[in-house]
């Protein structure tokens, strides 16, 4: 060709956009993007549209069914089963966080042995599994006791596989030790003493009309949190006698006092002298009270000698409130007694837990709120005795192989009991933990179990109830089920006994799940079929009220129960260290999930930091203020914590959050008759360490300084004050076809902070950190207002406000946003544009419910915690405004569903993450446009209420006041 | 008091355009490197976000907004001296205005920056002018931060062509005897200035016709900046006394600045003889009168606040400036701003130039303590309690806050050294009208 002058001819040009286009498509950073992380997608997934599992949650001994939303592949929400009795669809705030233990940065991704230098390094499964069947099989020759298994309560087949596998092994029952730090161990001695059934009572609430809590916080951790909240919250929200009411005992109000009508401000030990001294008024025959049960008599005679003035005396309040709350209980029937929990759980729990009993079984709350027969006692946690036993045998050098299966003796116990130096002689400790615990630090094997979301299996909370678990992704890493290790090892054993006929763990997940498809469904001619079923709903559910009992009193037991505690000790500088467990930190095995730290403590407001609450006249006494750093001891150790004054706590006693080693080095061995670990039986002596932090502090002032932003209301005025907005200036914004609202009833509102959890996780919410948080940076979209009172120095006056974006009509945020980023939709929403926002932070300033947060910084979501991002939600990044929602992505998926099968949105239908998740149900969101929407007639409700009405934003949230009955003599 | 003669005067004005000396250009490197290091500090903000500064919920706004609209007060008396003085014939404003004018311009430019910088995402702050687009977005009328845009940019441009008119007919006379690239500066600044009696008659009516101009925007300019505040509902914010309130403090730290200018400038360029007591003593009184007009709102702001009920939060949002946290900035500004002025009633204290120069200081302190007052103790004490947080701004915000002033004197530094800091030709007018008033005969010649 002649053509060179022309320079790039047509094939020329084509071989070198082939070439660029092959260089391109080779490039490394093309070959790893991948959207969708399927080779072979499944049939029923459609990217773009969330599939559903239902499945089981493992955070606590509850067993609250949960449904897990994936998206392409990847789960991104865990909420509860609507389906399932205990949760009900709810679900709290720690079981929403386990999904962060999924995508935990920290978890291993393969088994891990440790080598000479110390360190752990990978190995192979079959190394892992070969080694560990060796040392079974060396163990096992040197007699029963070598071999010995440490696990978290499995209430359902891992549980009863690990059991088979021990006995395979020849080990005896107590080679297997079952570790709750917070099971209520009294309830289940108290029961056996008194009725011979050790059992833990299940509890019908809803039946109640007045509760009272002995420091058992059944709405933040005893033993069935979301249930009990939805059932104490099905009796509040209304005005008058029907409403259940609720008293809380102990040195300290605790969240779920905040609840509570009263406050007995019994001191540290002092619940089990009030628990007498309602017994004894109650079975006293000069007053009277009707229909007691028969063996009231009887006890009363036991009673008797039990002065007044010392029963009051010993629980530190005066006989007169006793008394008051002994006559509520008389009149209003059936009622429930609750306790101890982990805040009063000392060295006479057992007693306590007997006269809570006794006072239940006088008023005739057995068989009507406390429920006998329905504990499965399928994996019944071991005592502290038993915990202990193990310990000493390990520092005696007679375990040769400890296996630790989701529990954490180094972490989760006190320090006095030296679990460490126990760990330390044992030649070969095998963990099944996911993730970094000090327990693995001095373990030798490491087989990182599945996450319950990668897994089969099932959990059994109560007769009746049967949850399943199924894995809802892929595994994440080289891990594998702790069940199916079993398996393989035994498979491996040169032992016949241990050669089960299942080599899946899957197979005996379904072999033992025939008695409950039994009992679910009659006949069952195609078990694998049923068993699918039943994964596909969550569960075997049946009805188990014929195993229900009326236990039968031991009158001579009773005697052992009915004795006058003896004199408290402490005194002079001695203050009670009264421990407590919170909603969030639980027993301490979430300690590590981002959004547990994030999201501050309800009632401190405190986040990323454990705290000490002093009594304002202890923290004058000893000149601090919140987060002067104060140095507490005990007879088991010293620790300095930053002071957060509080005047919910007693003068007389400290108050330090459970779920932490601070508590844990602090207390000392100490235990009840039961054998249960005694949480509150410490003393401490508290001074000041001379030193200052900034304490993480979401509060400004705890105090309304007389604004009323909060309301109450009582029988004599059930109507909330609200002011008269007639007056009109401009044409209000018209919403023609949805106006999207929400009702929030504070009454049932318990603080458990599981709409926050939600939140964080439909909405991308970042975790900006302990730093971010002194700041004042912390990115919550909904926050629990807690306002202890009127006035500093006023009287106590507890009040929850969950605040998030009221979607106001006279929105103030909307006209001064220079770029219109935000703006108001036609369904009445306050819609922020992220990608418009310039950042100038005028939206905030003119927002009087300071909603608003602000993108300081590009937010991190270290991996593997951004596949936990939820797709249909963008990533802020720096500089710009973010704010609730109502979750409109939420609500665009069920207004196209709606649309696609051709129907109107039923009401309902759309619930925003916060709403879906409250277990009280407090939060109702819908279609205020339809004037007979549950939200539209919550509105209208006289409590009904608006925050900061008077400046006429006009909410689109309605708050129902509190009902705060004035107390009767 | 000698009167200069036309040729003194000019040769006068001439010299401070001569060599700068050490003490020129030590003050030029403070100004320099102060600027300098406030913009290194800012670009911390570009890079990783605004989590450099202080700020938090509820206190989104701080150091920046006080800066911003403490130089947008500051630009206010330049245009007060040179157009609305102008108007009413009053004579002492001539040897002073092109300083005051000079400020205003170079203050505007300080000001007109930082609601940029304070922006999330300052690289979309052209979104906030309204532009055709094909994405066919608009920006938001309501929104006080759009008026913002208008009234600075409009204050910019009105402020600069009245400076650079004003500046016409002396760029002629130093362009006829200059060198060199100044040469070329001032041909160009001149416009074509011949002096001859058309021109003369277009240019007085065209200065006429911008000090109408401009002295509407010495009231709207700093009222639009308050309605960023008044429009809002945050108690201590919330008011309609903001407008009057905010255009008599501009005017008191404007005419405080242009003294702080005038002081030491005068010593430096030796300008005793047209720059004069008489001056001082006049500014003095503006100074006065303005401090009461201020003095007069704070009270009225306090009393009427005290009108609500006991927990009205607007009571309560007054009664934390003066007890809270922020205690000593209110009482601090009460201080500079309400007693140091009320010394200028003493003719002793205002014929003292340092006297003076200290008091005006304090009240450029003050002054911003106001806006820090304003912008920040309402902001951390808002309507719910729970919320409530105090904002303490941290270094960078303070170097920005520093670099304002370094990029102000620099600019004022640099444009002292290219503008005559003294109109020459009004100058000479005023010495003529003089003349001819006293009857005497004058050398015409220069």
């Amino acid at each position: 060709m002649s053509d060179d002058r022309r320079g790039l001819g047509r094939r020329t040009f084509l071989k070198a956009a082939a070439v660029a286009s092959a260089a391109a498509g080779c490039s490394p950073k093309a070959a790893t993007q991948k959207l969708i992380p399927y080779l072979i997608p499944p049939d029923e997934g459609v990217p773009g549209t969330p599939l559903f599992y239902r499945t089981v949650c493992r955070e606590c001994p509850a067993g609250c069914g949960v449904t897990a939303r994936t998206r392409e592949g990847r789960a991104v929400k865990l909420e509860g089963n609507p389906e399932d009795p205990i949760g009900r669809g709810a679900l709290c705030a720690r079981g929403q966080a386990s999904l962060q233990a999924l995508y935990h940065p920290d978890r291993f991704k393969g088994p891990m042995r440790r080598g000479p230098g110390g360190k752990l390094a990978p190995i192979t499964w079959d190394e892992a599994e070969d080694s560990l069947g060796q040392a079974l099989v060396a163990a096992r020759a040197k007699g029963p006791g070598h071999v010995r298994l440490l696990s978290r309560s499995e209430p359902g087949s891992a549980g009863a596989l690990q059991k088979a596998f021990l006995r395979s092994l020849g080990a005896r029952e107590e080679d297997r030790v079952v570790l709750e730090p917070f099971d209520p161990a009294p309830l289940r001695a108290a029961g056996e003493v008194l009725f011979g059934r050790a059992e833990l009572p299940v509890l019908d609430l809803a039946a109640a009309r007045t509760v009272v809590a002995f420091g058992a916080d059944f709405l933040e951790t005893w033993i069935s949190p979301v249930e009990y909240a939805r059932q104490f919250a099905s009796g509040r929200g209304r005005v008058g006698e029907e409403r259940t009411r609720l008293t809380w005992v102990g040195p300290r109000l605790s969240l779920t006092g905040a609840s509570a009508d009263g406050w007995l401000r019994a001191r540290a030990g002092g619940e089990l002298a009030v628990a007498l001294g309602l017994l004894r008024w109650l079975t006293d025959p000069k007053n009277a009270v009707p229909d007691l049960a028969p063996e009231a008599r009887a006890l009363f005679a036991r009673v008797e000698p039990l002065q007044a003035a010392d029963l009051a005396a010993r629980a530190g309040v005066t006989w007169a409130e006793v008394e008051r709350l002994a006559r509520e209980l008389a009149r209003r029937r059936p009622s429930a007694l609750l306790g101890p929990g982990p805040a009063s759980q000392g060295t006479r729990a057992t007693q306590l837990a007997g006269v809570v009993l006794l006072v239940n079984l006088v008023l005739g709350n057995l068989g009507r709120t406390v429920l006998y027969g329905l504990d499965p006692r399928e994996d019944v946690p071991s005592s502290f005795q038993e915990v202990e036993g193990l310990l000493a045998a390990m520092s005696a050098g007679k375990v040769d192989v400890l296996l630790v299966a989701h529990a954490d003796p180094a972490g989760a116990l006190p320090a006095a009991l030296g679990p460490e130096a126990a760990l330390g002689k044992v030649p070969l400790v095998v963990s099944f933990a996911s993730r970094p615990d000090a327990t693995t630090d001095r373990a030798h094997l490491v087989l990182p179990d599945h996450h319950t979301l990668e897994t089969f299996g099932d959990a059994v909370p109560r007769r009746g109830v049967v949850n399943t678990a199924q894995p809802v992704m892929t595994p994440l890493a080289d891990t594998r089920s702790a069940s199916q290790v079993l398996l393989e090892v035994a498979g491996k054993l040169p032992i016949e006994a241990a050669h089960f006929q299942w080599s899946d763990f899957y197979d005996y997940v379904q072999a033992r799940a025939e008695p409950y498809a039994a009992a679910a469904l009659g006949t069952v001619p195609d078990l694998a079929l049923a068993q699918r079923d039943a994964q596909q709903r969550g569960g075997w559910w049946f009805d188990a009220a014929r195993e229900r009992v009326t236990p039968s009193l031991t009158l001579a037991a009773a005697g052992a129960f009915l004795s006058l505690p003896p004199a408290p000790v402490s005194g002079g500088a001695q203050l009670d260290l009264a421990v407590f467990p919170t909603a969030l930190r639980g027993d301490g095995r979430g300690a590590d999930l981002p959004w547990l730290r994030e999201i501050p403590d309800a009632l401190s407001s405190v986040s990323w930091s454990p705290w000490l609450e002093v009594s304002p006249a202890t923290a004058a006494r000893l000149g601090v203020r919140s987060g002067d750093l104060l140095a507490v001891s005990t007879t088991a150790g010293r620790v300095e914590l930053p002071a957060y004054v509080y005047p919910g706590i007693r003068d007389d006693a400290v108050g330090l959050p459970l779920g932490g080693p601070e508590a844990l080095s602090l207390l000392p061995n100490a235990k009840d008759g039961s054998g249960a670990f005694a949480f509150a039986s410490a003393t401490a002596t508290v001074a000041r360490a001379g030193k200052r932090v900034r304490l993480p502090l979401l509060e400004g002032s705890p105090y309304q300084h007389g604004r009323a932003i909060t309301q109450t209301v009582s029988a004599t005025a059930p109507a909330a004050r609200r002011p008269d907005l007639s007056h009109v200036m401009y044409a209000e914004p018209k919403h023609p076809e949805h106006r999207w609202a929400m009702a929030i009833d504070l009454d049932r509102c318990t603080g458990c902070q599981a709409c926050v959890v939600a939140c964080f996780a439909e909405n991308n919410v970042p975790v900006m950190g302990a730093e971010a948080a002194v700041q004042g940076r912390y990115m919550g979209w909904l926050r629990i207002e807690r306002y202890l009172g009127d006035e500093p120095g006023g009287a106590l006056d507890v009040q929850l406000l969950p605040m998030l974006c009221q979607q106001c009509t006279n929105a103030p945020c909307e006209p001064v946003c220079p770029v219109y980023a935000t703006y108001h939709t036609a369904e009445g929403l306050n819609a922020q544009v992220y990608n418009r926002c310039v950042g100038t932070r005028y939206c905030s300033n003119n927002c009087p419910y300071k909603v608003r947060t602000f993108n300081w910084r590009d937010a991190k979501f270290p991996q593997p915690l951004q596949m936990q991002l939820n797709p249909d939600v963008t990533v802020r990044s720096r500089g710009v405004m973010e704010k609730c929602t109502f979750c409109v992505q939420r609500i665009r998926y069920g207004e196209n569903q709606a649309r696609d099968e051709r129907r109107p949105v039923a009401d309902g239908e759309i619930t925003p993450a916060c709403v879906q998740s409250c277990p009280a149900q407090a939060m109702v969101f819908g279609d205020a446009n339809d004037p007979s929407s549950r939200v539209s007639r919550l509105a209208r409700e006289p409590r009904g209420f608006r925050a900061l009405e008077e400046v006429n934003a006009q909410p689109a949230i309605t708050y129902l006041a509190r009902v705060k009955e004035p107390e009767q003599p | 008091m000698t009167t200069p003669s036309f040729r003194s005067l000019e040769e006068t004005v001439r010299a401070t355009h001569g060599p700068p000396g050490p003490a020129y250009f030590v003050a030029l490197g403070i100004a320099g490197a102060a600027a300098a290091f406030g913009g290194w500090s800012y670009s911390l903000i570009v890079r990783e976000g605004l989590h450099w500064t202080g700020l938090e919920r509820p206190g989104m706004w701080g150091n920046l907004i006080t800066d911003f609209v403490f130089w947008v007060g500051i630009a206010h008396s330049g245009t007060l001296i040179s157009a609305v003085l102008f108007l009413f014939r009053a004579r002492f404003r001539t040897a002073i205005y092109r300083v005051a004018e000079m400020m205003t311009v170079f203050a505007v430019l300080t000001a007109g920056l930082y609601p940029i910088l304070h922006l999330g995402r300052p690289w979309f702050a052209y979104w906030l002018f309204p532009y055709p687009n094909q994405r066919e977005l608009w920006v938001n009328f309501r929104s006080p931060l759009v008026w913002d845009v208008f009234a600075i940019s409009t204050y910019l441009t009105v402020s600069t062509i009245f400076l650079f008119v004003g500046v016409a007919p002396d760029a002629a006379a130093l362009r006829d005897r200059a060198q060199g690239w100044r040469k070329r500066l001032y041909t160009l600044l001149a416009f074509g200035w011949r002096g001859t009696d058309e021109q003369w008659r277009h240019y007085t009516r065209a200065y006429l016709f911008f000090a109408a101009f401009a002295t509407p925007l010495v009231i709207s300019v700093h009222s639009v900046v308050s309605w960023d505040f008044a429009v809002s509902v945050l108690p201590g914010w919330h008011s309609t006394l903001f407008p009057p309130y905010f255009v008599a403090g501009a005017i008191l730290s404007g005419v405080a600045m242009v003294i702080t200018i005038l002081v030491p400038l005068r010593r430096a360029f030796h300008l005793e003889e047209i720059i004069t007591q008489h001056h001082f003593d006049m500014l003095s009184r503006l100074v006065l009168l303005t401090s009461a007009i201020v003095t007069y709102s704070y009270v009225t702001e306090i009393l009427l606040a005290f009108q609500g009920p006991p927990h009205d939060p607007e009571r309560s949002t007054f009664v934390y400036r003066m007890t809270g946290a922020y205690a000593p900035v209110f009482w601090l500004m009460v201080t500079c701003n309400c007693v140091g002025p009320t010394l200028l009633y003493f003719k002793a204290v205002r014929g003292r130039a340092w006297a003076l120069l200290t008091i005006c200081v304090l009240v450029n302190v003050g002054m911003w303590l106001e806006r820090f007052n304003i912008v920040v103790t309402s902001l951390a004490h808002d309507r719910l309690p729970f919320d409530w947080r105090v904002y303490v701004p941290s270094w960078v915000e303070w170097a920005m806050t520093f670099g304002a002033f370094g990029w102000f004197f620099f600019l004022l530094l640099i444009g002292l050294k290219l503008i005559p800091p003294v109109s020459i030709a009004e100058m000479k007018e005023d010495l003529a009208h003089h003349a001819d008033a006293a009857g005497a005969g004058m050398d015409h010649d220069a």
